[in-house]
Parts: structure tokens; C-alpha cells; sequence
């Protein structure tokens, strides 16, 4: 069974299109990565997804449920960090975790050991005491990256997951997606690093203006362009 | 150009934005409908500005006061009846609400040396509002002035040695009753145009300031989840979305709560200030307390109960609808101009209540005040005091079908595509969005 599959995906928001017409499907322990420039339907993709937003047609299916039927249960299976999101600035980074684990899990053992992991993934160290308003940037992304993994979904959301983090932060986060994703658990991202994209996904889908212009492994596009960049595929793609 | 003047230009430009014009065209707004019902209701309503006097002495001193009284801008009327209450009761002087009584024998106490008095009676209906009971009061303030100058001097012309000049100064001082309900007490005029002006002016604005601190509390928080995208994660997750909304709504339903506990308290040591409870307010406050007791200006500890129920749903409604207009808010900077839809109906129910005297406004006038449910909290007090429990008991009914048909409304919203999608923009606001 594909852990998500996509058939038809349009979003409207009144007149204006901003997804038309997408048809991809993600296997189980994927990490697929959607890539495009700005402004074409990546995150509008990514919350159709997440449930918090309903597509004006097509369906989304994600572990064979559907995503406005059965939004419930999908909500059980995935979690969604959505770009530049912030977190509760008067919460410290442990009580942070400890809620959204609780919100996600709704089982203080459960949520007390997904907290704990959280806390080790994010390597805030003791940090993680004090508020989230006085952390950097980086530092609270890193929080709530953790917190995206830390509940062990089964399909991760994540929209430009190290955007602001910096080369040694970013390359720790890769590894820990690889190795997460090595253990099962499949993930959906978008992202504008091609370096990024190119050690971590299996395959990637470039989308232009709501719809998609190529789905393949990364060393496929290259091949099919004759070129060693990532890049050059990309440009050429999309103009 | 000089810097100063290009920093000057620059500020205005940020200041005058369009939401701020549009607040103040809301403003001016509601200041005419205001106006506008103010200037009918003055005409309609005819509330006499003269005071009858039933001269029962019928001497030289009489007839001097009535001119003296005369002189002045209240039109004296002068009436037949020889006893208070069938006056009062009489149907040509029902529009009257202030009538002055000289008693027999007045002229010969006067020249005799004993003090006599003058007896001033002013009616009220219990549920009076607005300027018109400050307005009899000044009215009987300068009248009297008037007949004490006259009857000094009327005492002073006898030239009588020895007497003492107090006597002297005011030979028959004014004595004031008030009437409400047919309830005559002897009363200070002051102590019961200030009780009755507290009803209209100070709870409505402590209720004024709750609303708008807890509706503001409510959108900042719904909007800093919207604008720090906190809310997209938590509606990605497996919560129930109405959990969501019922939390929300709840811990600052709790503040509201708190918040109206804090001011019934209030307005019972107000109130025992006023009334003179057990505490020892001023001396003066202390004696008219049982007197206002008598008039049936007291609030019960049901009462109190009552009162504070109403102002909690009166709350409850302003968070439920500032839930929505959160919802609406694009980010935490527009909720200044997001509370407008709020600030109106509240501005309307406060202060048209100020300059109308609701006892004798017309049916238009009640319809639009009664149909905000704020009005009905600013009304519990009269409401109750009146002993109108079913009045205020059908006003929080109201307002408790309000607060329903909100909550429901946001619940709806807060479950749909809404949420993200659906934006109250200002009409500058959609023309930037377009051009980006
Ligand atoms: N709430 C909204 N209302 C109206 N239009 C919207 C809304 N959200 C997004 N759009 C429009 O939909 C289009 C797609 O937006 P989306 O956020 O999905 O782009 P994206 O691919 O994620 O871009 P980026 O790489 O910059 O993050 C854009 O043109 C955007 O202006
Ligand atoms: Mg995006």
C-alpha cells in the first residue's frame, strides 16, 4: 500500500488556482521531496495533506484513508510542521514538548517518552529550560522539528524542514530524517536546497504552477538532462 | 525639504491608514445614530421643565416668593390643590415631576421668628436614565436659592432683633422628598440623582472596560495561534477541533468570570458606601441609607446574583463573537481595527442610555438597544432594583441564545478551510495583497 497517494489535487482559493491538477503517490519509508519556486502550491499541497485544508477536487489518500472522510484517523497517522511556524514563546522547550505530546498522543506515558526522545533529537541540552522566546532562529526549529518526529508518525509532513538552520545543524537533521525514514517511517518535504534534496530523497517531484513537471529520482532527471547539477534540471525545468 | 518635515510625513502616512479612517467614520456613525435619537426622543417624549407650587398660605410672603421664583428661567405653575398627593395623582400634572408646596402658616412663623420650611417634591421613575433627573435637581437647587433670597429679605425688612441670623439667612429652609413609585421619602435630592446616575454611568462603563479587556484577550490569543501558524499544527493533530474552541473559549470565560465576580464586588461596597450598609460610610450617606431603602433603591443578595449572571453572558457573547473576529484577523496588528464591529453595538448601548432617558423612550429606541446583548446587563441593575426579576431574567435568556448561536458559528468557522483562508480584509488591505 502506498503511504500517500495523490489523484487529480486542485485547490482553489476563489478564482486563482493554485494547485492543478496533481497526481503523485509516496511508498512507505520514502522520503519524497516536492520542489518548485516560490509561490507555486508546495505548502498549499502540503496542508491539503495535512487535513487543514480541503481540496476543491481530487482526493488525497494516506495510508489508504481518505484525508476528508476519514480526516480524523489521518490526523492519528501524519505530523505537519508547516513553514516559518512559531511555538507558544511563553512555554520553555520542555514544557512545549511535553504539550504537543500530549495533544498528539493523549497518553501521559506515551507522551512522557515521546517528550524525552524529543528533547534528545532537538539537542537543545539545557537550553530546553528556558522560555522559547529567548531561542535563535535555528534553535527554534530545531524544537520543533523535534517535536514533528518525536510522536513517530507514520508519515511526516515537513514544508522546508531546515530552512534556517545552519550547515551543521541542517546536516544533523538530514541524517536523523535518513535514519528515521531507514526505520520506517515515511516523509513528505519541500525544500529550495538541492544539495538537501539530493542526499536525502529517493525521489523528487518538481511542480510549476500547480501542477507537475517531473517525478524522479534524482539521478533519473540528471540522466534525462545530461548534466551533473541538480540545479540545471531544476532552471531548465521550470522555465 | 527639511528632514523634520520629511519625517513628519512619514509618520502621518503610517498613522492615517485606512483602518483608522474607517474607525473613525464608525465613530462619527454611532455618534449620529446617538444624536439622532437623542434629538427625537427630546421632542417626543415632553418631559416638563417647570415646577408646580401649591401656595397654601396664600400671604404677602407667598405671593412674594411665587414672583421671586418667577423671575427666574423655570416656569412656575401654579396649582389649586390644597394637598400633595391628589396633585401629583392629577392627570393634568402627569408630565410634572417637581412640585413645591408652601405650607399654611408660613408667613406668620416668619414673623414670628420661627423657622418654617419650604417642602420640594421631585418624582422619579425607578428606572430613570440619563440627563433628566440631574437636570430636576439643578432645577430645584436654583428655584429654592430664589425663594430663599426672597424670604430673607421679606425677614429682614420686619427688622426683628435678637433673632439669630441663620433664621435670618433662610427662614424657611427646603425640605426635599422624593417620590418614586408613589413611595414618598424625605430624602436629599443629591443622594438619589447620584444613585440613579451611578446606574447609568458607572457599572455600564465597569462592564464597558470588562468586555473589551476579555475580547481583546480572546482575538490577541486566537490571532498570535494564527499568525505563529501554533493553530495549524494543533488542527493537524488528532484533537477534537471543538476542544479546541470550548478550551479557548473557557479559559478566558474563567478571566470573564473572575473579572465579574471582581465587580459585583465592587459595586457592592460601592453600593454599601452609598446605602450605608453596615460599614460606616460618610454621615450624610449613612442617614439617606435607609431612606433609598424605603424608595426601593436596594439590590438583594439574589439580586447581586442576577446581576452578575447577567454581565457573565453579557462577556460570554462579546468573547464569542471577538472569537470570530480573531478568526477573521489576518495577524495581531489588525485587531485594533478587528474590535470595531464589537466597539460599535457596545459604544451604542452605553451611551445612548446616557442622554435618553430609557423610562419614556420610544419603541425604535428600546428595539435597537435591546437587540445589542450588552444592554441587557447594563439594564440588571434597574432591572432587578425595580424588582423586575422576569425583565432581567428573559435579558439573559436572550442573551444566552446569542452567546449559542455565536459559539456555534465559530465552531463552524473554526472547523472549515475558513480558518486559513477567509480573511476580513480592509479595502486598502486587498488592494496591497493583489499588487504583491
Ligand atoms: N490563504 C490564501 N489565500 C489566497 N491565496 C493564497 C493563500 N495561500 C496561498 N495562496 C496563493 O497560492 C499560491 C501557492 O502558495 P503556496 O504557499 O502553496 O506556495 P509555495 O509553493 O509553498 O511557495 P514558497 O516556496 O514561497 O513557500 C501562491 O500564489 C499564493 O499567493
Ligand atoms: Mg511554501
Amino acid at each position: 500500500m502506498d503511504a500517500l497517494k495523490i489523484s487529480g489535487l486542485v485547490k482553489k482559493y476563489g478564482d486563482f488556482e493554485a494547485v492543478a491538477g496533481l497526481d503523485f503517490s509516496v511508498r512507505e519509508g520514502e522520503i519524497f521531496a516536492l520542489v518548485g519556486p516560490n509561490g507555486v502550491g508546495k505548502s498549499t499541497t502540503l496542508k491539503m495533506i495535512s487535513t487543514i485544508l480541503t481540496p476543491t477536487a481530487g482526493a488525497i489518500s494516506v495510508f489508504g484513508l481518505d484525508t476528508v472522510r476519514d480526516a480524523h484517523a489521518v490526523r492519528g497517522m501524519i505530523s505537519y510542521l508547516p513553514e516559518e511556524a512559531g511555538a507558544y514563546k511563553n512555554l520553555s522547550g520542555h514544557e512545549y514538548l511535553d504539550f504537543m505530546a500530549m495533544v498528539f498522543l493523549r497518553d501521559s506515558r506515551k507522551a512522557a517518552e515521546a517528550a524525552a526522545y524529543g528533547a534528545r533529537l532537538s539537542g537543545l541540552g539545557p537550553r530546553l529550560g528556558d522560555k522559547i522566546k529567548t531561542y535563535s532562529k535555528g534553535m527554534a526549529r530545531k524544537l520543533l522539528l523535534a517535536r514533528a518526529v518525536m510522536i513517530r508518525p507514520r508519515l511526516a509532513i515537513l514544508d522546508e524542514p531546515t530552512s534556517g538552520l545552519d550547515i551543521v545543524n541542517g546536516y544533523e537533521i538530514r541524517k536523523t530524517i535518513k535514519e528515521l525514514a531507514a526505520g520506517g517511517m515515511t516523509f513528505l518535504i519541500s525544500s529550495h536546497n538541492m544539495t538537501e534534496i539530493e542526499f536525502l530523497s529517493g525521489r523528487i517531484g518538481v511542480i510549476n504552477k500547480g501542477r507537475l513537471l517531473a517525478c524522479a529520482a534524482p539521478a533519473a532527471l540528471k540522466a534525462q538532462f545530461s548534466t551533473e547539477d541538480l540545479e540545471e534540471v531544476f532552471v531548465r525545468l521550470t522555465q | 525639504m527639511n528632514i523634520f518635515a520629511v519625517l513628519l510625513r512619514k509618520e502621518i502616512k503610517e498613522l492615517l491608514t485606512r483602518q483608522l479612517v474607517i474607525s473613525i467614520a464608525a465613530m462619527i456613525f454611532v455618534f449620529y445614530v446617538i444624536g439622532k435619537s437623542v434629538g427625537s426622543h427630546s421632542r417626543a417624549s415632553g418631559a416638563s421643565n417647570s415646577i408646580v407650587v401649591m401656595d397654601l398660605d396664600r400671604s404677602e410672603l407667598s405671593a412674594r416668593l411665587l414672583k421671586a421664583m418667577g423671575g427666574g428661567k423655570t416656569p412656575i405653575k401654579p396649582s389649586a390643590f390644597t394637598d400633595i398627593a391628589p396633585a401629583m395623582a392629577a392627570p393634568e400634572h402627569a408630565a410634572e415631576n417637581s412640585f413645591l408646596v408652601i405650607p399654611v402658616g408660613l408667613a406668620r412663623s416668619v414673623e414670628e421668628g420661627r423657622p418654617s420650611r419650604l417642602e420640594f417634591y421631585s418624582r422619579f421613575r425607578k428606572d430613570a436614565s440619563g440627563m433628566g433627573p440631574a437636570m430636576a435637581a439643578s432645577r430645584i437647587r436654583k428655584v429654592s436659592a430664589l425663594a430663599a433670597a426672597e424670604a430673607s429679605a421679606y425677614a429682614l425688612e420686619r427688622k426683628a432683633p435678637g433673632l439669630p441670623p441663620a433664621f435670618l439667612r433662610d427662614p424657611a429652609p427646603a425640605e426635599e422628598y422624593v417620590v418614586i413609585d408613589g413611595r414618598t421619602e424625605k430624602v436629599p435630592l443629591g443622594q438619589v440623582v447620584g444613585f440613579i446616575q451611578s446606574q447609568s454611568y458607572f457599572f455600564p462603563i465597569a462592564v464597558f472596560f470588562i468586555v473589551i479587556l476579555s475580547a481583546q484577550m480572546i482575538m490577541t490569543a486566537v490571532a498570535t495561534e494564527k499568525e505563529n501558524k501554533t493553530l495549524e499544527t494543533l488542527l493537524s493533530s488528532p484533537v477534537d477541533r471543538r476542544l479546541l474552541v470550548l478550551s479557548k473559549l473557557t479559559a478566558s470565560s474563567i478571566i470573564a468570570a473572575a473579572l465579574s465576580v471582581a465587580y459585583m464586588l465592587g459595586m457592592r461596597s460601592f453600593m454599601g458606601g452609598i446605602t450605608g450598609a453596615a460599614e460606616s460610610a460618610s454621615a450624610s450617606a449613612a442617614a439617606a441609607g435607609p431612606a433609598l431603602a424605603k424608595l426601593g433603591l436596594v439590590i438583594t443578595t439574589q439580586g447581586y446574583l442576577v446581576i452578575g449572571l447577567s454581565v457573565l453572558f453579557c462577556i460570554l457573547c462579546a468573547l464569542s463573537m471577538a472569537f470570530i473576529l480573531g478568526i477573521l484577523s489576518e495577524d495581531v496588528k489588525s485587531i485594533q481595527a478587528m474590535l470595531m464591529p464589537l466597539m460599535m453595538p457596545l459604544m451604542i448601548s452605553y451611551l445612548m442610555p446616557i442622554f435618553i432617558d430609557l423610562s419614556t423612550a420610544g419603541w425604535g429606541i428600546k428595539a435597537l438597544l435591546y437587540a445589542i446583548p450588552f444592554t441587557h446587563a447594563f439594564m440588571a441593575p434597574q432591572n432587578v432594583m425595580m424588582g423586575n426579576f422576569a425583565r432581567a431574567g428573559w435579558g439573559i435568556a436572550y442573551q444566552a441564545a446569542v452567546f449559542a448561536v455565536f459559539v456555534t458559528l465559530a465552531a463552524r468557522l473554526f472547523s472549515g478551510d475558513a480558518l486559513l483562508t477567509l480573511r476580513l480584509r480592509l479595502p486598502g488591505a486587498r488592494k496591497k495583497a493583489a499588487a504583491q
